[in-house]
């Protein structure tokens, strides 16, 4: 039997009938077994994804292995999965996009899948108009119900904006990177290294401190 | 593990018969019983199906669940009633409303929606502490939300701020993660049931301390410890925490509502039994409302009265 009750799997299909675009995500496992508690679970997400769509597409790589790769992609640490349609690999989920952060992960695919993705008046193109690099990264818990908002809003910017690199982090998983910004409430935001900010701030607000920590 | 699933994409109408502001219990409550009575409703909620009640991990004193349910799990199943029956929902913020005339505007983010009665149901939020560290150490040891950010503080010694049933239920979820617990109360004893004071202090790494009341947070980066002053005697202490807890009551979410409807001293909506407010057409349920009891079953009770009452509202109006 699969994760996703009858119900919630009936109307996933329905949603990803919509996409047109094909979706291609990339999974970096590693040969770490601690780090790579998870793996299993994020395969078996996917899978139940893959499941109900032809249009989303899922390659492995290993860390440890595919070196190359890792680096091109700026990967820190693995298990991670990557959205790589436009070969930049600035989309990340670090950890197993579980609970509510499951939502994050197919409104994403959602969003490339079907080319809308929605923004509040006037922060689409003052996004676009970024030309420096931006890292952010975002700490979530699975059970947190107001990190979403702060992952969508990233990854968002980053689906418009190449320069842009969107992470979300699941603080349980990786607890040495997320004792190092001192995470202890989430959602966490930091931005290039420097500020960070915690709660869920709406698009304009986070463009905001973007802008400031530029 | 758990996967919650997002189903509300769906975009709704800008006329409605009802409006209930807020998803949580009381609200999700009116909408079943709207929806039944076959009128037009929408409901607006800012995070989550459940509301506060979500974000409790494990809800034992509602009843039809002997074995208790998760906060979260409620939330979505009541939302699941209320959409069966026709309501629709949207998840959006209420920034301002206009009461003045015959027909209530509700202002969101970029939309405004027009309806002929409205049940206000936006709930409570944890209430903030106020001495010198606690804005600063907010997000940085200090959490109002154990379900949110418990996992983080692993194999800490953490202090939690207050008594009640919120306290304690959020004590004993975070055992799972942390080393040890002090419960540092006001009173000389705790106000939580009975039930949950008995599982609480079965662990023997968990403490409690009465009398206290707090006067800092202190530490430079990193929280340190919390100075109290004992209520009888007067004498300062320091509890050694590095991370704390706070559950010391709510306040109302009624912020958009200032000056449009009739709020007591503590803003919370001042309702008559039938839970009719000073604005015709206007009701209010659950946590929002002046009451002596805040809990998913009194609520429920009022969602069901809101949406009774404003069903003959808009009858004997002519709708």
């Amino acid at each position: 039997m699969g994760i996703l009750s009858q119900e919630d799997s009936d109307y996933l299909k329905k949603e990803l009938e919509k996409i047109t675009n094909n979706v291609i995500i990339e999974f970096f496992s590693t040969d770490n077994k601690d780090k790579c508690e998870q793996c299993d679970n994020i395969r078996a997400i996917m899978k139940e994804i893959m499941d109900l769509t032809d249009k989303v597409s899922l390659k492995e790589f290993n860390i440890d292995k595919d070196k190359e790769k890792a680096e091109k992609y700026n990967i820190k640490m693995a298990p991670v999965l990557i959205f790589n349609n436009k070969d930049n690999g600035n989309i990340k989920f670090y950890g197993v996009p579980s609970g509510y952060e499951f939502s994050s992960l197919i409104e994403d695919i959602m969003d490339i899948g079907t080319g809308n993705i929605e923004f509040d008046e006037g922060v689409e193109e003052k996004i676009k108009a970024i030309d420096e690099d931006v890292n952010i990264m975002v700490f979530v818990t699975p059970t947190c119900p107001y990190c979403p908002a702060a992952v969508r809003t990233a990854h968002k910017f980053a689906m418009i904006n190449p320069k842009i690199k969107a992470d979300m982090i699941e603080s349980y998983e990786f607890p040495e990177i997320a004792d190092k910004y001192k995470v202890q409430g989430v959602p966490r935001v930091i931005i290039n290294e420097k500020d960070g900010f915690e709660g869920a701030l709406e698009q304009e607000k986070f463009l905001e401190k973007i802008i400031e920590n530029l | 593990m758990i996967l919650n699933l997002d189903k509300n994409k769906k975009t709704v109408s800008d006329n409605y018969d009802a409006v209930i502001i807020g998803g949580g219990p009381a609200g999700l409550t009116a909408a079943i019983y709207l929806g039944r009575a076959r009128i037009k409703t929408l409901v607006i909620e800012e995070m989550i199906p459940g509301g506060q009640a979500a974000t409790t991990v494990r809800l034992e004193n509602y009843p039809g669940f002997p074995e208790g349910i998760g906060g979260a799990e409620l939330g979505s199943l009541m939302e699941k009633q209320a959409k069966n029956f026709g309501a629709d929902i949207i998840y959006d913020n209420v920034i301002d409303v206009d009461f003045k005339n015959e027909e209530k505007i509700i202002k969101l983010n970029k939309r405004e929606i027009r309806s002929k009665i409205v049940i206000i149901a936006s709930g409570a939020k944890p209430r903030k502490m106020h001495v010198p560290g606690a804005e600063e150490f907010e997000g940085k040891g200090i959490s109002y939300c154990a379900t949110c950010d418990g996992p983080l503080f692993r194999d800490k010694n953490i202090a939690i701020i207050g008594g009640g049933n919120s306290a304690i239920e959020e004590a004993i979820f975070l055992l799972r993660f942390v080393k040890s617990i002090i419960i540092v109360q006001d009173l000389p004893k705790l106000t939580a049931e009975k039930i949950l004071e008995e599982r609480l202090i079965k662990h023997k790494n968990v403490k409690l301390t009465f009398n206290n009341k707090i006067l800092s947070i202190n530490g430079e980066k990193e929280i340190k410890s919390i100075s109290v002053e004992k209520t009888n005697s007067k004498k300062k202490m320091d509890i050694p925490a590095e991370g704390i807890f706070i559950y010391i009551g709510y306040i109302p979410n009624t912020d958009y509502l200032k000056g449009h409807i009739e709020l007591d001293k503590f803003n919370y909506v001042k309702t008559n039994e039938n839970l009719e407010t000073n604005i015709k057409g206007v009701f209010a349920a659950g946590d929002v409302c002046k009451k002596t009891l805040r809990q998913v079953a009194t609520a429920v009770g009022d969602g069901a009265i809101a949406a009774f009452m404003a069903t003959k509202y808009l009858e004997n109006e002519g709708g």
